[in-house]
């Protein structure tokens, strides 16, 4: 946890706002029973930063960090009450930054120690969401064992991923807080946080310097990216694209004069409403199912009942059917037992 | 009782078989009745199978995958066009028959290689058709192309002569002469757009050409002919069909500022960072109901508009700014720009879930604003507001109109999104065919089946609307149909992590059914195989016995 909330505090530094952050805690550490300092969680055993303190924005906390959710999340298919700061409302212009970090393995990473999110799963969302224009460029950063396998399935352009470790490799924690009694930081986002410490928001340190900041002696591990899926070259990248605010800003170059005070011609001014037009689905469905019953036209009787049985094949529900079927079997049964005896 | 099943249990009646104390012989027929009894357990196991099966099988409602790959494939060979017409009207003293038909060929041309390359889609691509009406007041002539089309240009119903005034005097004026002409839908299909050469002597200027804000313009002055064919094909290519762009800018729809459900939300918010030192107020409705509700009117056919505003307090800036003398004015360098909107404090979020997001930066008198508003509004959009090469393309003057846009533009911009809807709504249904295909076991509901099937349906209605040359309507029809697509692809049901496998289904029934049947099944073959034996050796001894006798 402390992980995502040191990354999530620095990226919120380089000028990401809130809005354009979601953030999804399994939040079990910071008001659990053992933490000997309620309510703070520390990156650093020095506990020089409470990273839980101020201005802290959790989208989706405890019971809904769930794999279902986290796809919904990067397919966009929500329910229709999710509020606005839950959905990633990206376009095609956006860069999307999505780090992940936990307990993992082999293709898979570890949800809430309960459930999985495979490798294939990711990348069927990722096509996805690349078939709808949901991102121009995506970076995934994977803290976890093993983290390179968990984007080895990934096949769509623009997307250029960075795991801390490779298949066979642990990746291990910086160092152990024997005041709180965990680990309090993992080491490939340590060096991580290391090399933001250095740059401001106007900073155009390049993804290069920062894919080759990693020392795999330090780190015990081998930081292994993937950039065989994205186009521009790593030099040219400023980490602010990704970790920073980037906004286009264009200029409006004139005001459009066209308007007096009073019109001269009266418009009124309607709302449209979208219900009618939602409602219209339903009703077209009882229409639909009246015609396609009068289209048929009786040849014979055997066809007749056959189609009479067909229809109250379809109208009725499962649970009625079982019902007849259970019921004929059990007929069936008690005659042939009454023959037996 | 325990007697009799053990008599029954006996395959050889101890009668029977005494008789002869022979093992393969006996006199009695075989009994049927644990042969039945076995039989019809089978029997019920096998006719239970079909209630079983249908009982667990998914529910997929049927979705039209042959019309969805057939709209794809034929919105991908040839983009959508919609037909627009053109006419040339001359106002000089002698009406020329020839000159007209020439005048008419040597604009085609003219238009033919403007529009030479790829056409955008949004343009009138290759559908378009010229005339030219030459009215010397006296007399009357139109081009061979033109001719018999009720809605062209009507000779002798403009009157110049109390012409003074200035460029709006004269549209209304050539609008009122043209009313008829632009509503009206003839053959061919589309809207009509004009440009009247008078020809007069203008003192000094040289020649004006001016922009109207209906489907209009017009060129005062002296020109030569070939002066004339270019200004005219120039100002049909590049303003009124393509809008003032480059070919090259308009195909790239990117950010295209309607959400995919087809609906804009502009919110508009007052901050007051302070209120203890002064408590601001403004009056936003009457303004609203003026200046905005004909620009929401105007956009309806493309874009459902809600407008909301709201006076927040308390919002301080996270930007610092500094006095700067000259200008008499606080001032925000240009790097700040992006980090103005403190999201942290500033609670901005609109109060419904709007589906797309764009944010358009105010600062500042209410109607000065809301006119820079309409000018950011049109520029996401695409549409410029001052036309600074205008000089260049030698159009003096671009007319505004209260509407925001001008009709023009309005087609251009139906035309623009009724096909970038079209297109997307297709790419949509395609993307949700294939992974429907792919995902054999996952359930679609009726809802999503009649999303897609309302969709088609609007986009067949979109299609043939394009085609006869309704622009609005067809904006509408693709808007919709773009809506249902996506409403269809982002149904929340379909998550390919809750389909269950076939290996799932099995893993859930063969515990019961594996053993159960098996025995059941051995137990009839059993019992099958034992009265045959029974059966062969009943009829060897009655055999026996007929030959004995």
């Amino acid at each position: 946890m402390a992980n995502t909330l040191s990354l999530y505090r620095t990226v919120k530094r380089l000028g990401i706002p809130d809005e354009r952050i979601i953030l999804m805690l399994a939040d079990d550490m910071a008001c659990n029973a053992r933490n000997n300092y309620p309510a703070q969680v520390f990156n650093n055993e020095n506990h020089q930063l409470n990273l839980y303190g101020d201005n802290v924005e959790v989208d989706y906390r405890g019971y809904e960090v769930t794999v279902e959710n986290f796809l919904r999340v990067l397919t966009g298919r929500h329910e229709s009450a999710v509020p606005r700061s839950k959905r990633l409302l990206s376009d095609e212009g956006s860069h999307i930054l999505l780090y992940m970090t936990g307990h993992g393995g082999d293709e898979f990473l570890k949800f809430q120690d309960s459930e999985e999110l495979q490798s294939h799963d990711l990348a069927d969302a990722v096509k996805q969401m690349k078939e709808k224009h949901r991102f121009k460029e995506l970076l995934i950063m994977v803290d976890t064992c093993q983290a390179a396998t968990l984007f080895s399935q990934l096949q769509s352009p623009g997307v250029l991923a960075i795991g801390s470790s490779m298949k066979g490799e642990n990746s291990y924690s910086h160092h152990l807080d024997s005041d709180v009694g965990v680990s309090v930081v993992d080491r490939f986002t340590f060096y991580t946080l290391a090399f933001f410490e250095k740059l401001n928001m106007y900073s155009n340190a390049s993804l290069n310097s920062l894919f080759n900041s990693y020392n795999p002696s330090l780190l015990m591990s081998t930081a292994y990216y993937r950039m065989d899926l994205y186009q521009r070259p790593l030099s040219e990248v400023p980490v602010t694209n990704f970790f920073g605010s980037v906004m286009k800003t264009i200029h409006t170059d004139s005001a459009y004069t066209g308007f007096s005070a009073e019109p001269k011609i009266k418009v009124p001014y309607v709302l449209e409403d979208n219900e009618a037009d939602r409602m219209m689905l339903e009703r077209e469905a009882e229409e639909d199912k009246i015609y396609s019953q009068d289209k048929k036209v009786g040849s014979c009787s055997f066809h007749a009942w056959l189609r009479h049985f067909q229809e109250r094949l379809e109208d009725e529900n499962a649970d009625t059917l079982v019902k007849y079927g259970f019921g004929t079997m059990i007929l069936l049964l008690a005659a042939s037992t009454w023959l037996s005896l | 009782m325990a007697e009799d099943s053990g008599a029954a249990l006996n395959p050889c009646p101890p009668s029977a078989a005494a008789a002869d104390g022979d093992s393969t012989r006996r006199t009695a027929r075989p009994g049927t009745k644990r042969l039945l009894l076995t039989l019809s357990v089978l029997l019920s196991f096998l006719s239970g199978l079909p209630f079983l099966l249908k009982s667990t099988e998914i529910y997929r409602s049927p979705l039209p995958f042959r019309s969805i790959d057939s709209l794809s494939s034929r919105l991908q060979s040839d983009h959508p066009t919609l037909p627009c017409r053109f006419q040339a009207v001359l106002l000089r003293p002698d009406a020329d028959r020839f000159l007209a038909d020439r005048l008419g060929s040597l604009i085609s041309e003219d238009l033919v290689k403007r529009t030479s390359n790829d056409p955008v889609s949004g343009g009138c691509g290759k559908n378009f058709s010229v005339s030219v009406t030459i009215d010397s007041g006296a007399g009357c002539v139109r081009s061979s192309v033109g001719a018999g089309d009720a809605c062209l240009w009507r000779c002798g119903v403009a009157d110049f002569s109390g012409l003074g005034g200035g460029d709006e005097d004269v549209d209304e004026l050539l609008d009122s002469a043209l009313r008829e002409g632009s509503e009206c839908l003839g053959s061919g299909g589309g809207r009509v757009y004009t440009v009247v050469v008078i020809e007069r002597d203008v003192a000094g200027e040289g020649v004006q050409v001016v922009v109207g804000k209906h489907r209009h313009a017009w060129l005062v002055g002296k020109v030569s002919e070939p002066e004339a064919v270019s200004m005219i094909g120039k100002i049909f290519v590049e303003i009124f069909m393509n809008g003032g762009k480059k070919a090259g800018e308009i195909g790239k729809a990117e950010f295209m500022p309607v959400g995919a459900d087809g609906s804009v939300v502009l919110s508009f918010s007052l901050l007051n960072a302070d209120p203890s030192d002064w408590v601001y107020n403004w009056e936003f409705q009457k303004i609203e109901k003026i200046m905005l509700a004909p620009v929401v009117e105007a956009l309806a056919p493309i874009a459902n508009i809600t407008v909301e505003s709201q006076v927040l307090y308390h919002t301080p800036k996270s930007s610092i700014s500094y006095w700067d003398k000259k200008l008499g004015s606080y001032i925000f360098t240009m790097r700040d720009l992006p980090f103005f909107v403190n999201s942290n404090e500033w609670h901005l979020d609109t109060s419904i879930t709007a589906a797309g997001q764009s944010k358009v930066l105010q600062f500042v008198e209410l109607q000065k604003i809301f006119q820079v508003f309409i000018g950011q509004l049109r520029l996401l959009f695409g549409l410029r507001s001052n036309y600074l090469d205008a000089t260049e393309m030698g159009i003096s003057r671009f007319l505004n109109s209260e509407r925001g846009f001008t009709e023009w533009e309005l087609d251009l911009l139906y035309r623009h999104h009724t096909c970038f809807n079209l297109l997307s709504c297709a790419t949509t249904l395609e993307s949700l065919s294939k992974l429907v295909q792919s995902l054999p076991r996952m359930i679609i509901m009726d809802e999503i089946g009649k999303q897609v099937k309302f969709s088609l349906e609007a986009a067949s209605l979109a299609l043939r609307n394009a085609s006869l040359g309704i622009y609005d309507a067809s904006a509408v029809s693709a808007r919709k149909a773009r809506a249902l697509a996506e409403d269809a692809f982002f149904h929340p049901s379909i998550m390919s992590i809750s389909y269950s496998s076939i290996e799932h289904y099995f893993a859930i029934y063969m515990p019961f059914f594996a053993p159960v049947s098996l025995h059941v099944l051995l137990a009839a073959i059993k019992e099958l195989k034992r009265y045959k034996r029974e059966r062969a050796k009943y009829l060897t001894s009655a055999d026996q016995a007929r030959a004995a006798s």
